[in-house]
C-alpha cells in the first residue's frame, strides 16, 4: 500500500501539468491554477498516507522497493522503472510537497495578470514532479531522470520569460551546468554498475561495504563523480555560478527553487548514499571543504551584493552549504533537519521580498527601497521572522538546526574542529546580511513607492523595466504582468506566508536536544547502518553549543544594527578602505569570469577553430579539392557528359557496373 | 514477404508515373504506408530469438555465386521500420506543399525507399553493395532537380563556410565522395568473397564467408575498404566533407530521410558486414575506430554550436551522434553495441522532424539563419513544444530513448578504458548546448519584425505528432527495442568479442 501511494505522489503532479498544458486553449486561468494547486496538495496528501504506511512497519523493514516496468536490460545492466520509499525519501516528499504547496498558492495569486498562466502552472507542476522522480527514484539511472528532469524544469522556469534575452541566458546557463553535472552522475552509475553489478539502491547500498574497502580508489572515484552532480545541482563551488543567474525566472520559482527543490537535491544525494560516503571518507571530506568553503564566501557576496533578491539566492549557497557539511561529516538528520527548516524560511524570505518588489514595480535594488515598514506590516513582519530563522536567532526553527550540524563538527573534533570555527563565522555574516535587507529596507523615511502605497493604497505603476539590463520590456508575454500584487492585498500570497512564518518560527520545536528528536527518531531507519548512527554529542554539549550559537546570532544582527542603522558611514568608510575586498565580493569573487576563462572561452575557441580554420581550410579545401580533380576529368572527356547534371548519375552506374564486371572476370 | 516491402515503393513510385500529376503524391503517400504496413507485419511475426527470419534466397547469377538473398534479424527489423516510418512524413510534408514535376519526385523519394530498404535486408554482400550504392542515385536527382541554390546572403565574417553553394556542385562533392567510397567497397566486397572461396565455389553469402573466414593480412585492408565506405555515408570526421554543401543546397523533406536513414546504412554495415566478417582487423583497428569516433563527436560538436545554419546545425549534430554509434559499436560490448542500436532508432526518429520543422522555421521566418530570427513560441505554443521535444531528444535529456542509448554506449566504451567513456561524455554537455542553442535562438527571444509566428497548421501538425508521439513512447519504454535486438546485436558481436579475449 505504501508504494501505492508513492507512485501516487508522483502521478497527480504529472497529470497536473500534462493537463494544464493540454488545456490551455480552453481551460480559464483560474482553473488552471486551481488544478496545479490541488494537483501538489494531493501529491503531499499520498505522501502523508505513503508516511502512514509506512510508521506502521517495525522499524527494520521500513523501507519499500517497487517497480512498474523493466525500463532497459542489456548485459547485466537491468534498470527497472522503480521507486524507493524509505524514511529519507518520505521525508523528502513531504518537505518538497508540502512547501510546493504553498507557494502554488502565492503564485496563484503574484502570477495573476501574466500572460502565461497555464504555461507557468504546467511548468511548476512538472517541476515538482522531476524533483519528486528524484527523491523517489530506486536506482541510479531513475535518479538521474530525475536528477535531468530538473535541471530541464528549471531551464523552463528560469527562461519563463523567454522574450527577455537575459533570462534565456540564464536558463542556458543552468541547464548547461546542470548537464555537467548529469554527466558525474553517468560516469558514477557505469562505475557503480562496473563494480557492484547492479544500480538499485537496495543491492547497490548492501553489497558495497563487502566489495570495497575503505578509500579504495574505485569508491573514492564514484563518490567523487557524485559529487560533481551533486555540486552542479546544488550550486557549490565551482559550480555556482547559475545560481544567482536563476533569478531571472518569475519569484515563485526562485522560491521554488531555492527552498524546496532542485538545490536541495546535492544534500539529499550525499544522505542516499551515505553508505557509499562513509567508505570513501576522502571524498565525504572533499564535500564538507567543498560546502565550507561556498558557505563562507556565498555570505561575503551577500554582505556586499544590493539586489534583493540575490542576497537572498547567495544566502542559499551557503545555507546549502551547512547541509553540505553536515551530511558529509555524519549529522544525517542534522543536516536533513536544516534542509527542512531552511525551506521554510528561505521560501518565505523569497514570498516577501516578491511582494517588496511588486510593491517598487520591479525594482530590485535594496539602495532603491527605503521605510517599507508601515506601508506594508505583514510583509515587513513575515520578513523578518524569515531573517530572525535564518540568522539563527534563539528559539526559531534556523537556531536549533544550524547549530545541530555546528556542533557536530566541534564534537568530531580534530580537522572538522577548523569547519567548527568556519561555520560560526558563517553563522555571525549570516545574521549580519540578512538583517542587513531589513535595515536598509524597513525603517527610515519612506521611498517614493512606499509612500504612493501608503497614500493610495495600491502598488505605483512603473514602467516594465528589465532590472538586469534596465531595458524597456515587452509585456505581451509579462513581465509579471501589467498588475502587481503584494501580499496585503492578494489572500493567496498572505495565506502560504502566514503559514510558512509559523512554520519558520516553531518548526524548530520538532527537534529540541533532550526533548523530543523527532527528526532523528524518524530517519533513524534510513541511516541505522551508518557509522554515525550512534554518535550524537551529549544534551549539554548541545545546549552549549544552542548557546553559543544564540551570542552569534545575536552578535551579528547587532553588527548589522551598527553598520547600517547607527553609523551608516561606517559600511561606506569599510569600502573605501578595503576597495580590494569589496570589488571582490561584490563581482562575486569572480566566479563568471573564471568559468569563462577556463571552461567556457577554451570550448568556444574550440568551436571557432573548428568551424574558421580547420573544417574551412583542411576539410573544404580537400573536398573541392578531390572534387575539382573529378570535374577536370570529366572535362577531358567531355563528349561522353552530356552537360546535365544526369550525367554524373548515370556515369557512376555505369561506372560501377563496369568494375564489377571486370573484377568478376578476373576473379573467376 | 521481404521482397514485397522491398519492391512496393518502387512499384507506387511507378504507378505514379502513370496517374495524373495531381494524384502522384497521394499515391506515393499510399505506397509508403502499405510499405510500413507490411513492415509492421513482419514485426508481428518476428521472434526475438529466432535468430535470422523471414529468408529468402534465390539464385540470381550462379555463375558468379550472387544470390538474391534477403533475411531479417533483431537489427535489421528496427531499422526497417525506421525506414518505413520515416519516409511518410517526408512523403506527407512535400505532398502537402506541392512540388515541381511531383512525379518524378515521388518516384525518386520512393527508389530510394526500396533501395534503402534493400541495403538493410540483403544477405548477400554484392546485393548489399548493390543496394547501397543505389541509394545515392535517387537523392542525387532529389537533391540536383529539387536543391536550390544558396547565395551568400549570410554575413561571412559571422558564419565563415556559407558562401554561395550551387546545387551543381554540392551534389558533385556528394557523389564523388559517396562514389570513391563505393567503388572501395566493391572491391573489397569482391575481393572478400573470391578470399574466402580460397579456390572453392565462389559465393557472395555473407553467412558464409563469415563462417568461412579471411586470413588476417587480407582482413586488415578490406576492413578498411569497407571503412572508407560506411565513413563517408554516415559522414564521420574526417570524410565529412561532402556533407555541408549538400545540406545546405538539398529539398529539406528529402533531406531529413536521407540524414536519418541513410546514415544509419553506414553504421549498420559495421555491425552487419565489418565485424563478423573481419573480426581480427576490426580488433586491430580497434582504437583507430574509437579515435575516429570521438573525433566525430568532439568535432560535430564544436561545428554543431558554431554553425548558424539550422541546417549545418543537424548536420553536424549527426556527425558527433554518428560518433557515439560508431563507438559504441567498436566497443565490442553488448550494453555498448545495444546501446548503437538503440541510438540509430532514436537518431533517425528525432531528425525526421527536426529538418521538417527546420522547413517550417523558414516558411515562418524566410531565413534558416540563427542569428536574425527568434521568438516563434509567441503565438505557437505547439509548435514550440514539439519543437521542444525533438531537441530536449537530440540533446538526449535522461527519460528520452536516447539518454539510454548513449548511457550504455558510454557503459559500453567505459568497459573498454575509461578514458574513452570520460571523453565522449564531452560530447554530452557540449549537445546540450548546441540543441538548446537551436531552440532558443528559433523559438525564444525578442520576435523580429517580419516574422511570422504562426501555429503549426493542422495538417502539419499530423505529419508531426505521430513521430513525435513515437519518440515519447519510446521514452517510456526502450525495452521494447532492447528486447527485440539484444539477441541478434550480440550475435553480431559474438566472434569479434572471441577475437578480442
Amino acid at each position: 500500500m505504501t508504494a501505492t501511494w508513492a507512485w501516487l505522489v508522483l502521478l497527480f503532479p504529472l497529470l497536473g501539468s500534462l493537463t494544464i498544458g493540454a488545456t490551455f486553449k480552453v481551460l480559464p486561468e483560474r482553473t488552471a491554477g486551481l488544478i496545479g494547486i490541488s494537483a501538489i496538495v494531493a501529491a503531499f496528501v499520498c505522501g502523508i498516507l505513503a508516511l502512514i504506511g509506512l510508521q506502521g512497519e517495525p522499524s527494520e523493514s521500513r523501507h519499500v522497493a517497487s517497480s512498474l516496468w523493466e525500463y532497459a536490460n542489456v548485459g547485466g545492466l537491468k534498470i527497472d522503472l522503480g521507486i524507493y520509499v524509505d524514511p529519507l525519501s518520505i521525508f523528502m516528499v513531504l518537505v518538497v510537497t508540502g512547501v510546493s504547496s504553498l507557494i502554488h498558492i502565492y503564485s496563484y495569486s503574484y502570477m495573476e495578470s501574466d500572460q502565461g498562466y497555464h504555461r507557468f502552472f504546467s511548468y511548476l507542476n512538472f517541476f515538482v514532479f522531476s524533483m519528486l522522480v528524484l527523491v523517489l527514484a530506486g536506482n541510479f539511472i531513475m535518479l538521474i531522470v530525475g536528477w535531468a528532469l530538473v535541471g530541464f524544469a528549471s531551464y523552463a522556469l528560469i527562461s519563463y520569460w523567454y522574450r527577455r534575452n537575459t533570462a534565456t541566458k540564464a536558463g542556458m546557463k543552468a541547464f548547461v551546468i546542470n548537464v555537467v553535472g548529469d554527466i558525474g552522475l553517468y560516469i558514477a552509475a557505469i562505475l557503480i554498475f562496473k563494480n557492484l553489478g547492479s544500480v538499485d539502491y537496495g543491492t547497490v547500498f548492501e553489497r558495497a561495504p563487502e566489495v570495497f574497502t575503505t578509500n579504495e580508489w574505485e569508491i573514492v572515484a564514484i563518490c567523487l563523480c557524485l559529487l560533481v552532480g551533486a555540486f552542479a545541482k546544488s550550486a557549490q563551488m565551482p559550480f555556482h555560478t547559475w545560481l544567482a543567474d536563476a533569478m531571472e525566472g518569475p519569484t515563485p520559482v526562485s522560491s521554488l527553487i531555492h527552498a524546496a527543490t532542485m538545490v536541495t537535491a546535492g544534500v539529499y544525494l550525499i544522505a542516499r548514499c551515505h553508505s557509499l560516503f562513509e567508505l570513501a571518507p576522502t571524498a565525504a571530506d572533499v564535500a564538507a571543504w567543498v560546502g565550507l568553503a561556498t558557505l563562507l564566501i556565498a555570505g561575503t557576496i551577500a554582505i556586499a551584493v544590493t539586489d534583493l533578491k540575490r542576497i537572498i539566492a547567495y544566502s542559499t549557497m551557503s545555507q546549502i552549504g551547512y547541509m553540505f557539511v553536515g551530511v558529509s561529516i555524519g549529522a544525517y538528520s542534522a543536516g536533513m533537519f536544516h534542509l527542512m527548516t531552511h525551506a521554510f524560511f528561505k521560501a518565505l524570505l523569497f514570498m516577501a521580498a516578491g511582494s517588496f518588489i511588486s510593491a517598487m514595480a520591479n525594482m530590485q535594488d535594496i539602495d532603491k527601497m527605503k521605510g517599507f515598514r508601515k506601508a506594508m506590516p505583514f510583509t515587513a513582519a513575515m520578513f523578518i521572522i524569515g531573517a530572525l530563522a535564518l540568522s539563527g536567532f534563539p528559539g526559531t526553527s534556523g537556531w536549533f538546526s544550524k547549530d545541530e550540524i555546528i556542533d557536530f563538527a566541534h564534537f568530531r573534533g580534530g580537522m572538522y574542529d577548523w569547519m567548527w570555527v568556519g561555520m560560526l563565522i558563517g553563522a555571525f555574516m549570516t545574521a549580519i546580511y540578512s538583517f542587513r535587507i531589513i535595515f536598509r529596507i524597513l525603517p527610515g523615511p519612506p521611498c517614493e513607492e512606499a509612500e504612493y502605497l501608503e497614500q493610495h493604497g495600491h502598488v505605483i505603476h512603473g514602467e516594465p523595466k528589465n532590472p538586469a539590463t534596465g531595458e524597456l520590456e515587452d509585456t505581451e508575454v509579462g513581465y509579471p504582468g501589467e498588475e502587481h500584487h503584494i501580499a496585503e492585498q492578494a489572500g493567496g500570497m498572505k495565506f502560504a506566508m502566514a503559514v510558512l512564518g509559523v512554520l519558520a518560527l516553531i518548526g524548530g520545536l520538532l527537534q529540541i536536544p533532550g526533548v523530543d528528536d523527532v527528526i532523528t527518531k524518524f530517519l533513524e531507519p534510513t541511516f541505522e547502518n551508518s557509522v554515525f548512527a550512534h554518535m550524537h554529542p551529549s544534551t549539554e554539549d548541545s545546549w552549549i553549543g544552542l548557546g553559543e550559537g544564540a551570542l552569534i546570532s545575536i552578535a551579528g544582527i547587532a553588527t548589522a544594527w551598527l553598520l547600517y542603522i547607527k553609523r551608516p558611514d561606517l559600511p561606506v568608510k569599510f569600502r573605501q578602505r578595503f576597495s580590494a575586498i569589496y570589488t571582490l565580493c561584490v563581482n562575486k569573487w569572480y566566479g563568471d569570469e573564471i568559468v569563462d576563462f577556463l571552461i567556457v572561452n577554451p570550448v568556444k575557441a574550440f568551436g571557432r577553430f573548428c568551424n574558421r580554420i580547420f573544417e574551412r581550410f583542411a576539410i573544404d579545401g580537400a573536398t573541392t579539392g578531390v572534387a575539382g580533380l573529378t570535374r577536370s576529368a570529366g572535362a577531358a572527356v567531355r563528349d561522353l557528359q552530356s552537360g546535365l547534371l544526369r550525367g554524373y548519375a548515370v556515369l557512376m552506374l555505369f561506372g560501377i557496373l563496369a568494375i564489377a564486371v571486370y573484377f568478376l572476370i578476373r576473379s573467376i | 514477404m521481404l521482397s514485397s516491402i522491398i519492391w512496393t515503393p518502387l512499384v507506387f513510385g511507378l504507378i505514379g508515373l502513370l496517374v495524373p500529376k495531381r494524384f502522384a503524391a497521394w499515391v506515393a503517400a499510399l505506397g509508403a504506408v502499405i510499405t510500413l504496413g507490411l513492415a509492421i507485419g513482419v514485426l508481428a511475426g518476428f521472434d526475438p530469438d529466432g535468430g535470422m527470419q523471414y529468408i529468402t534466397d534465390v539464385s540470381w547469377i550462379p555463375g558468379l555465386g550472387v544470390d538474391y538473398s534477403l533475411g531479417i534479424d533483431g537489427v535489421s527489423i528496427f531499422l526497417v521500420l525506421l525506414t518505413t516510418i520515416a519516409w511518410i512524413p517526408a512523403i506527407c510534408f512535400s505532398a502537402i506543399r506541392g512540388t515541381d514535376r511531383p512525379a518524378l519526385y515521388y518516384l525518386m523519394l520512393l527508389a530510394g525507399e526500396t533501395s534503402t530498404l534493400g541495403a538493410f535486408l540483403a544477405q548477400d554482400l554484392l546485393l548489399f553493395v548493390l543496394f547501397f550504392d543505389l541509394m545515392i542515385v535517387p537523392f542525387y536527382f532529389l537533391f540536383g532537380i529539387w536543391g536550390r541554390d544558396r547565395g551568400g546572403e549570410e554575413d561571412p565574417e559571422r558564419s565563415p563556410g556559407n558562401g554561395p553553394v550551387s546545387v551543381q556542385s554540392a551534389t558533385l562533392k556528394m557523389i564523388v565522395f559517396t562514389l570513391i567510397g563505393s567503388l572501395l567497397m566493391l572491391v573489397g566486397a569482391i575481393a572478400a568473397a573470391v578470399i574466402a572461396a580460397d579456390g572453392g565455389e565462389l559465393t557472395f553469402s555473407i553467412q558464409t564467408i563469415v563462417a568461412r573466414g579471411l586470413p588476417e593480412g587480407s582482413q586488415n585492408w578490406i576492413f578498411w575498404f569497407f571503412a572508407a565506405a560506411f565513413l563517408v555515408k554516415m559522414p564521420a570526421f574526417p570524410l565529412h566533407g561532402w556533407m555541408p554543401d549538400s545540406y545546405r543546397a538539398a529539398p529539406l523533406p528529402a533531406l531529413a530521410v536521407f540524414s536519418a536513414v541513410l546514415s544509419k546504412v553506414g553504421a549498420y554495415g559495421f555491425l552487419r558486414v565489418v565485424l563478423p566478417m573481419m573480426p581480427d582487423a576490426s580488433d586491430l583497428f580497434q582504437s583507430t575506430m574509437l579515435v575516429l569516433a570521438i573525433c566525430s563527436i568532439l568535432y560535430g560538436s564544436a561545428m554543431a554550436f558554431t554553425k548558424t545554419d539550422l541546417r549545418l546545425v543537424l548536420g553536424f549534430s549527426s556527425v558527433a551522434q554518428l560518433g557515439f554509434i560508431t563507438a559504441g559499436i567498436f566497443a565490442f560490448d553488448s550494453t555498448g553495441a545495444e546501446g548503437a542500436v538503440l541510438q540509430m532508432v532514436n537518431h533517425g526518429l528525432v531528425v525526421v522532424p527536426a529538418f521538417l520543422i527546420v522547413a517550417m522555421i523558414s516558411e515562418r521566418t524566410g531565413s534558416e539563419e540563427l542569428g536574425p530570427m527568434g521568438g516563434l513560441a509567441k503565438k505557437a505554443p505547439v509548435f514550440a513544444v514539439i519543437f521542444l521535444i525533438v531537441s530536449m531528444a537530440t540533446l538526449a535529456i535522461p527519460a528520452s530513448a536516447n539518454f539510454i542509448g548513449e548511457f550504455y554506449i558510454l557503459n559500453g566504451l567505459f568497459q573498454v578504458d575509461a578514458a574513452w567513456a570520460i571523453v565522449a561524455s564531452v560530447g554530452v554537455a557540449l549537445a546540450a548546448f548546441y540543441a538548446l542553442r537551436m531552440y532558443q535562438l528559433t523559438m525564444h527571444n525578442p520576435l523580429p519584425d517580419g516574422s511570422d509566428s504562426r501555429e503549426i497548421s493542422l495538417r502539419d501538425a499530423l505529419v508531426l505528432v505521430p513521430m513525435v508521439g513515437i519518440v515519447v513512447v519510446l521514452a517510456f519504454c526502450p525495452q521494447l527495442i532492447i528486447h527485440g535486438s539484444e539477441q541478434a546485436v550480440d550475435s553480431s558481436i559474438a566472434i569479434v568479442r572471441e577475437v578480442a579475449k
